[in-house]
């Protein structure tokens, strides 16, 4: 397997407050990575970080993408090169259909990466066939971009546009949040059918509930701004036992 | 600087110079409304801060400019120049300069009326008495029973020194096919006003749509246009009157619409406005008949330094009428706007159901708006609600945006579209190509 992203001694300050502290971490194509850790140990800055939300300062430290420096890209050629990130917290754009949305992002990153666009009629073949291997309902593209979505709804709706944007990177920052355990089903389900050898993922959550459907590769503790323990996914387990103050202690 | 009061008497001196050119002295009605006009005019001047309607921004050089009333065409305008009409349009009526130089149409259906004020005048003089009312029928009348002039001294101008206008008027029952287009054009070798009075009446149970294409001029010199638009709704009667405003930067437009609605009618009343220069856009309506409603959207889109105003009262001044007003405003650059809004619901008007939205957009960090709700209620039984609120580009939604691959500027594209087509989007389906000059990206096509 070859490694699609390389970060090395990765510092990062927030409103000059240091939040990542010398984090380092790889992954290959294929590999899924969960990444797991008490509150406040920088998961989600590692996630903004990656996808170039601005407010984030790196200090030091190197992020290479498949082979490109990351850190130099602005966040909307990260996501033609195939970074994807979806959010905690998806965010509503009031006048936009989902459909519009999701169109204008496709074709941009098509157009970025010299590709040809789709029309309104291709568009809507390919986005069809998505929602159903997705089980989703045609309903939703001419709705307002998360508006008045369901927790679920909103997490699904990441799911469609990953599966739309086919990304290599796929972030999933806290997918897991605030769904019941059949939204999580229905959205781990959706990520799987998703992963191929080439779609590397990090999977950022508190549970382990998430990790049971997703079956991740390698499952990683970030505690203080760092990876403290690397393992496969029986660490998840053994973390549902002893916390994370246990095996923070013990590393 | 020329003194305030030495123009306000050139005015005067003006228009006795001027009278015998203007159309309707034949009428004696029209002749004691000008006069009366003038006078009241020369009295009140132009309205400055101490007037509350025109207290947010100062017009610049409104007041202290003396502007030219009989600046003629100053070339003859070939027609075939103008871009052609569209299918769509049942009549095209051409201003040019302040006056009609060509009204287009086909047969048109019985019924359906369009011509010229001078027309009107020569063939229909009783069609118009009272439709025009004297200036200070057009007067403020206070919380506290004062009634106050002031306010009105533009439609006073215009009542004195208006040249031409356009004058619709629908048969009972007519439904107009496509819509009537009142497009206006102009090139001035001097600084110009010119006055445009129009006339809208439906009979009863008639449907019409109407768009008035204020073009930007092309001259270097200050140009002050007025309009001043008087409608009128008869029971059950709908019209949808349009207002695509433009304007380059020496271009001060004061569009005023007074419209009057009976027993079930219904007024949509959509304004885009994207002048360079200074426009104010006033809509007062009255909803006098029960069952009656309207609706009163406005999209202003202001850069470099241009100056937008919208100040709009609705009175419901019966039982069970309905109005909603939507009010969105994008600034950028160092542009200022204002929107002043009213809804006056008279004594035992029960049933009164009153909507209020202004949402203003700041681009940029020079911009100024400044929005005003006002509600006036003397009923009991009324539900009404109004809202303001002022932003700027949700950095969380442009890193969304761009999280998916979208460059910035198209992501601030699609979010600027996405807060205008609210109004956008009420425009109805033969009219949006007239807009184009107001849809920024092509995000309008439906998905």
């Amino acid at each position: 397997m070859t490694i699609a992203l390389e970060i090395k001694d990765l510092h990062v300050e927030v409103s000059d407050k240091k939040i990542l502290k010398g984090l380092s971490l790889n992954i290959e194509h294929g590999e899924m990575a969960a990444i797991m850790g008490p509150n406040g140990a920088g998961k989600s800055t590692l996630a903004s970080v990656l996808a170039g939300k601005e407010g984030y300062n790196v200090i030091s430290g190197s992020v290479k993408y498949l082979g490109n420096n990351l850190l130099d890209m602005p966040t909307d050629e990260r996501a033609a090169a195939g970074v994807f990130l979806a959010f905690q917290y998806p965010v509503e754009i009031p006048g936009v259909a989902t459909s519009t949305f999701v169109r204008t992002a496709l074709n941009a990153q098509r157009r970025h990466r010299g590709e040809v666009e789709l029309d309104a009629i291709e568009f809507l073949k390919l986005a069809r066939a998505k929602a159903k291997e997705l089980e989703m309902s045609e309903d939703f593209f001419k709705r307002e971009v998360n508006v008045g979505f369901s927790g679920g709804e909103k997490k699904r709706a990441e799911v469609f546009q990953m599966s739309m944007l086919s990304p290599i990177l796929a972030i999933l920052d806290e997918t897991d949040s605030g769904l019941d355990i059949d939204a999580l089903k229905i959205v781990a389900e959706g990520v799987n059918k998703l992963r191929n050898d080439k779609l590397c993922g990090i999977v950022i959550t508190h549970y382990q509930r998430l990790l049971e459907y997703l079956k991740p590769d390698t499952v990683h503790i970030l505690a203080d701004g760092k990876i403290v323990k690397t393992g496969d996914k029986s660490l998840a387990l053994v973390l549902e036992e002893k916390g994370y103050q246990g095996i923070i202690e013990a590393s | 600087m020329t003194n305030i009061s030495d123009i306000k008497n050139r005015y005067s001196e003006s228009y006795n110079s001027m009278l015998p050119t203007l159309p309707g002295l034949e009428l004696d009605w029209m002749k004691i409304l000008r006069d009366d006009a003038i006078k009241q005019f020369h009295q009140d001047g132009f309205p400055d801060k101490s007037v509350e309607e025109w207290n947010v921004n100062s017009f610049k050089g409104l007041m202290d400019i003396f502007y030219n009333t009989q600046q003629e065409n100053s070339y003859e305008i070939d027609i075939s120049l103008i871009e052609k009409k569209d299918p769509d349009c049942l009549v095209r009526v051409i201003f040019n300069n302040g006056k009609i130089i060509n009204i287009e149409h086909d047969e048109l259906p019985e019924g359906v009326k369009v011509n010229s004020l001078n027309f009107f005048i020569k063939n229909n003089p009783d069609f118009l008495k009272g439709k025009i009312k004297p200036a200070n029928e057009y007067s403020e009348s206070r919380l506290s029973n004062i009634i106050d002039s002031r306010p009105q001294s533009i439609v006073a101008l215009n009542a004195a020194f208006h040249e031409d206008g356009a004058i619709v008027n629908i048969d009972k029952n007519i439904e107009v096919p496509g819509y009537i287009e009142l497009m206006h054009i102009g090139d001035y070798t001097d600084n110009t006003m010119k006055h445009i009075r129009s006339v809208i009446f439906l009979d009863k149970g008639s449907k019409c749509e109407v768009i008035e294409n204020i073009q930007s001029h092309k001259n270097n010199n200050m140009v002050f246009t007025s309009h001043v638009a008087d409608i009128h709704l008869c029971e059950g009667a709908t019209l949808s009157y349009n207002r695509f405003i433009s304007g380059n930067s020496n271009n001060i437009h004061i569009n005023n619409v007074h419209a009057q609605l009976d027993k079930n009618s219904k007024f949509i009343s959509n304004s885009l406005i994207n002048s360079e220069g200074q426009a104010r856009n006033e809509v007062r309506v009255n909803l006098l008949g029960q069952g009656s409603s309207s609706n009163i959207n406005v999209l202003m889109m202001g850069a470099k330094k241009s100056m937008h105003e919208t100040l709009t009262k609705v009175k419901h001044a019966t039982k069970n009428t309905k109005s909603e007003q939507i009010i969105r405003t994008i600034l950028d650059e160092r542009s200022r706007g204002s929107f002043q809004g009213k809804i006056r619901v008279d004594e035992g008007a029960d049933g009164t159901l009153a909507e209020m939205s202004g949402k203003s957009l700041l681009l940029s960090n020079d911009a100024r708006i400044n929005s005003k709700p006002e509600l006036e209620i003397l009923a009991d039984d009324v539900k009404c609600s109004h809202g303001v609120t002022v932003g700027t580009l949700s950095k969380e939604q442009l890193f969304y945006l761009q999280s998916r691959g979208i460059p910035e500027n198209e992501a601030r594209k699609l979010l600027i579209n996405s807060f205008s087509n609210t109004i956008i989007n009420n425009i109805s389906k033969i009219l949006i190509k007239r807009a184009k000059n107001f849809i920024l990206g092509e995000f309008n096509e439906n998905d």
